[in-house]
């Protein structure tokens, strides 16, 4: 096998092609608001990156160029509901680009993942609208709060079961008519493993978040079945495969040692779960990858691997 | 009330005492401050700092005589670095005391040496080699170009010759490389 | 086929292909340009003036210490200048070089002596000293001093002979081998002779499948095997051919030397062969001229200091604006010009056409770079450093173990340069250990001469008190003296004045 070339504009590139799949999903189920969405994110982001670099008295078109704007704006627009008013998905990018990637010195530089950033920060601000899913398919007019938004909206079935079990049932009763979240998840694992060869993302971190996720749930699982989802419930729910081959393997804010990368993916499965299960919030991909980011310093520190000859 | 009090007491007491025992352990032996700065000092020995010597800038420093930006060989970035030294703002480089100048050796002119043996006596680190009424040379990896030699000789065969790099020593320009 | 392997490391093809690999020998040039200077190392030091006439084969600069190598005139003629000339190296700066014009007749100077053809009789020594006194340099590209590396690895088991050519697109060795592969084998077995190793292997990249199949035919020599090696590159890496071959890792900033084994370039033995049998020193040498504005690459043998010029000559280039490149695409440097000319390690010259270079944008450390990263080092963390002269930092991450293979800037999907960062820090830390012993060493001298100073000064107080106190007591004595003598006078006149008044009475 040759080895071949790939700039990083077309990393870029492949990766939002990956995502096609998950967002035909998406938008099966919730509608084409899904890509009113991610086109408010792209041009949002585009103008901010712009905006920035100008002030920053930097070549504007090379970075605009470089795909990593619109991947960010993309990731963010299919993790909020596709239900949300049009500002959150602004506000939640110009946050994202502003504060999460050009204030720490653009791309490269960003010691967070910034649709993770953005992503937080909407859903500390604004835990209402960010988690309000859609039930069924919708239009285009709740962006636009031209229709009411109340009659139409349900829970994801992570919220469900939280809510449920809080108010004492026990998983085996509840049963789950919702299975939106399954194709998606299905979407994205493909568009994953189309990464995966490519030699686009390492291996490493999707296989050890998916491994220390299952771990921990199925851990908590075997101790009380009843109070606990079980492993496979956790993988085809929520960001799950999203956040295995698309947010946690941003190689900016990843560790890049390949044993790094191991901990690193194991460690967001496992405070994925631990924050589903135990946490105030339904679904936990943002706080797990942005929690690990501080980390990977220290971990890329610690598991420098073994030099020829030493 | 007497509790309160005497509880305290016995507290400070033992802590006192722990802390105490615990600054002998495990003294740290600093580098002392005035060794710290004379670090950073270029080492030229050239005196335009207005102290005769590094090391006697690097006391005056510490001791708060003299400014940080007072050494041209040292450039901005040697006040700058003792500026975090001494966690202090750092200051322009003082342009009354010279500007940087490149790194320079003194080449004696050996046609015109007349042996006075003046520069010997002038020179900071003996970089000179010579004697009465012979003619003088300069060790070339002791020289520390700082110009001293120049105004005692009195027929003027000293000259600075800037320091050329060779194909051994060349340094890249990094700056070339960054488009970004 | 080796059991052995390294991490790292790319499968590359070669870019430009030839149908033929053959050996063309050129006329000779009207005049050479010999530089003084060996890529590492000191500069050998002329000792020939201008205007003087010299033989090929005769010795225009010597040695004095064995960090380089003797110069030799390449062709006959009249040595015209002296001077410093732009060297074929980044920084585009001159050096010494030797000027001489040809007076066509290529007249060589008897350099004979005892041992050619039966040089198993000769003593070791006698064939060191005579590959010392012929100029030979490592011909794979370092040009490192081949009897320096061998005096090194005295005592080696092994002779490790490098034939891969690693580097895509070259292929003067190939053709070396291909045209001369006895010249090889009887050059391995002068250097097994003499580095006293059992056993020595010559290692082949298993795509130069007419080389090995001619170096196998003429082998009847049962110490040296001929290996095969998959074809990735660096595989020509010496530390990395040791460990592929043996199975041994050189620690980390240690040499082959160090695990007893001598690593010599194949173009090197045949430049052993000729010195040592032929009697002919190192003045000539196979240069590859290839690239995209060259209609078929060639191979050509060349006389040391022939002009950029006049090889590329030789070879069928498209006219107009081209880039120049010396040595490989992965290796090499990019060069402003023709002006340069051919000099002992100029293995390839590239004449490609002008492209664009994209330009580098931010690293996204994406680990690309650590996986084929022969050396096995992070190299997006050295460029981190690097870019920011972190050199400390830099050099905790092993930027010295770096070989500047190239494999991480090529991959890079930013296009960044990262090996030319790579060299500009340890340019930069070369220079940093230099300053530090310098400034050390002006800070001693400096306080040893106010130390001196000092105490001048109170051995000259010393002196003066002692005197002074010798000066006192001096006095004291003369006093002392005086006031004896002075009383023997008052004696003297006390006896004489009664004895005068005795007289007169």
């Amino acid at each position: 096998m040759r080895d071949k070339v790939m700039g990083t504009n077309q990393v870029m590139r492949q990766v939002i092609y990956a995502l096609v799949l998950g967002v035909a999903a998406q938008v099966v189920f919730f509608g084409f608001s899904v890509l009113v969405q991610i086109a408010l994110a792209i041009v949002t982001a585009l103008s901010a990156e712009a905006l920035v670099l100008r002030m920053r008295g930097i070549q504007i078109t090379p970075s605009l160029c470089d795909g990593s704007a619109v991947l960010t704006a993309v990731l963010l627009a299919i993790a909020i509901p596709s239900i949300a008013p049009w500002w959150i998905i602004v506000l939640g990018v110009l946050f994202a680009i502003v504060f999460g990637k050009q204030l720490f010195g653009g791309l490269g530089n960003n010691p967070f993942n910034p649709a993770m950033l953005g992503y937080a920060f909407l859903l500390v601000s604004y835990p209402l609208q960010m988690t309000q899913w859609p039930s069924e398919f919708q239009g285009v007019l709740s962006i636009f709060e031209l229709s009411a938004v109340d009659a139409l909206t349900g829970a994801t079935n992570l919220d469900y079961t939280k809510t449920q079990l809080m108010l004492g049932e026990s998983i085996g009763a509840l049963t789950f008519e919702n299975i939106s979240q399954m194709w998606i998840n299905l979407g994205f694992l493909v568009g994953g493993i189309y990464l995966l060869l490519r030699r686009i993302v390492f291996w490493h971190i999707p296989l050890s978040l998916v491994l220390g996720l299952v771990l921990m749930s199925g851990v908590l699982y075997l101790i009380d079945p009843s109070s606990y989802s079980s492993p496979a419930f956790h993988l085809i729910n929520g960001a799950t495969m999203l956040a295995a081959f698309f947010i946690a393997t941003d190689p900016v804010s990843a560790s890049t040692t390949p044993l790094g990368r191991l901990i690193y993916g194991f460690s967001i499965g496992v405070i994925i779960i631990v924050i589903r299960v135990f946490g105030g919030y339904p679904d936990a991909v943002a706080f797990a990858v942005l929690l690990m980011n501080i980390t990977v310093p220290l971990i890329d520190y610690y598991t420098q691997p073994k030099v020829f000859g030493k | 009330m007497i509790d309160a009090v005497s509880i305290l007491s016995i507290l400070a007491l033992v802590l006192g005492l722990v802390l105490g025992y615990a600054a002998i352990r495990y003294r740290v032996e600093g580098n002392p401050l005035v060794d710290q700065i004379d670090a950073i000092l270029p080492q030229t020995q050239c005196g335009q700092c207005d102290f005769p010597g590094c090391r006697p800038y690097a006391e005056a420093i510490a001791s708060g005589e003299a400014e940080i930006n007072q050494c041209p060989p040292g450039g901005q970035d040697g006040v700058d670095a003792l500026a975090e030294l001494l966690d202090v703002e750092t200051l322009l480089l003082n342009a009354e005391h010279g500007e940087t100048k490149p790194k320079r050796i003194a080449v004696v002119d050996e046609q015109v040496c007349i042996g006075c043996t003046l520069c010997i006596q002038a020179c900071p680190v003996d970089a000179f080699v010579g004697s009465s009424k012979v003619m003088t040379q300069v060790i070339a990896a002791e020289c520390t170009g700082c110009d001293l030699c120049l105004p005692v000789c009195p027929v003027d065969c000293i000259d600075m010759v800037e320091v050329k790099p060779t194909l051994n020593t060349f340094v890249p320009n990094v700056g070339e490389l960054a488009s970004v | 086929m080796s059991k052995f392997t390294f991490k790292g490391g790319l499968v590359l093809e070669n870019p430009f292909p030839a149908k033929e690999i053959d050996l063309i020998r050129i006329p000779l040039p009207d005049k050479v340009v010999l530089p003084m200077q060996q890529r590492i190392g000191e500069q050998a030091k002329p000792c020939v003036s201008v205007g003087e006439h010299v033989l090929t084969g005769q010795v225009i600069a010597t040695i004095d210490d064995d960090r380089c190598a003797p110069v030799h005139a390449s062709i006959s003629g009249t040595v015209v200048a002296i001077d410093n000339q732009v060297m074929a190296h980044q920084s585009g700066l001159k050096a010494l070089c030797v000027t001489i014009e040809s007076d066509g007749e290529d007249e060589w100077i008897d350099n004979s002596v005892a041992c050619t053809e039966n040089y198993d009789f000769c003593t070791p020594d006698t064939i060191y000293n005579k590959i010392r006194l012929s100029g030979i340099v490592g011909m794979g590209g370092a040009g490192f001093p081949t009897h320096t590396k061998v005096q090194f690895a005295e005592g080696c088991h092994t002779l490790i002979v490098n034939a891969t050519e690693c580097e895509p697109g070259i292929m003067c060795d190939d053709a070396l081998m291909q045209a001369y592969p006895t010249k090889v084998i009887r050059g391995v077995e002068v250097l097994l002779h003499i580095c006293g190793a059992e056993k020595a292997i010559i290692a082949i990249e298993d795509d130069k499948k007419e080389s090995i199949k001619l170096l196998k035919k003429f082998c009847k020599n049962e110490r040296i095997t001929i290996e095969a090696i998959p074809t990735k590159y660096t595989s020509g890496a010496e530390k990395i051919l040791v460990k592929s071959l043996l199975g041994i890792e050189i620690p980390s900033g240690g040499y082959a030397s160090d695990v007893g084994v001598l690593c010599q370039n194949v173009g090197t033995l045949v430049a052993i062969f000729d010195a040592v049998v032929e009697n002919r020193p190192l003045i000539s040498r196979v240069v590859t001229v290839t690239g995209s504005a060259i209609k078929e690459p060639k191979n050509l043998q060349v006389r040391l200091g022939a002009s950029y010029d006049y090889v590329l000559g030789f070879a069928d280039i498209d006219p107009g604006e081209n880039d120049i490149r010396m040595a490989g695409m992965m290796m090499g440097v990019d060069l402003k010009g023709t002006d340069y000319s051919i000099s002992k390690n100029t293995n390839c010259i590239f004449v490609n056409k002008p492209i664009e270079k994209a330009a580098a944008q931010e690293c996204i450390r994406c680990g690309m770079c650590n996986t084929v990263c022969p050396m096995e080092l992070l190299p997006q963390q050295l460029y981190w450093y690097s870019k920011s002269s972190n050199i400390e930092k830099a050099l905790d991450y092993n930027l010295l173990d770096c070989i500047e293979c190239g494999c991480c800037s090529h991959v890079c999907p930013s296009n960044i340069p990262l090996v030319d960062y790579y060299q500009f820090a340890k340019a930069l830390n070369r220079q940093q250990t230099k300053e530090k012993v310098q400034t050390d060493n002006a800070r001693e001298r400096f306080e040893f001469r106010e130390f001196r100073l000092e105490r001048n000064k109170q051995e000259r107080a010393e002196m003066m008190e002692a005197k002074k106190k010798a000066l006192k007591e001096k006095m004291a004595k003369d006093k002392v003296q005086k006031e004896a003598i002075a009383a023997a006078q008052e004696r003297v006149n006390a006896a004489k004045t009664a004895k005068e008044l005795e007289d007169a009475r």
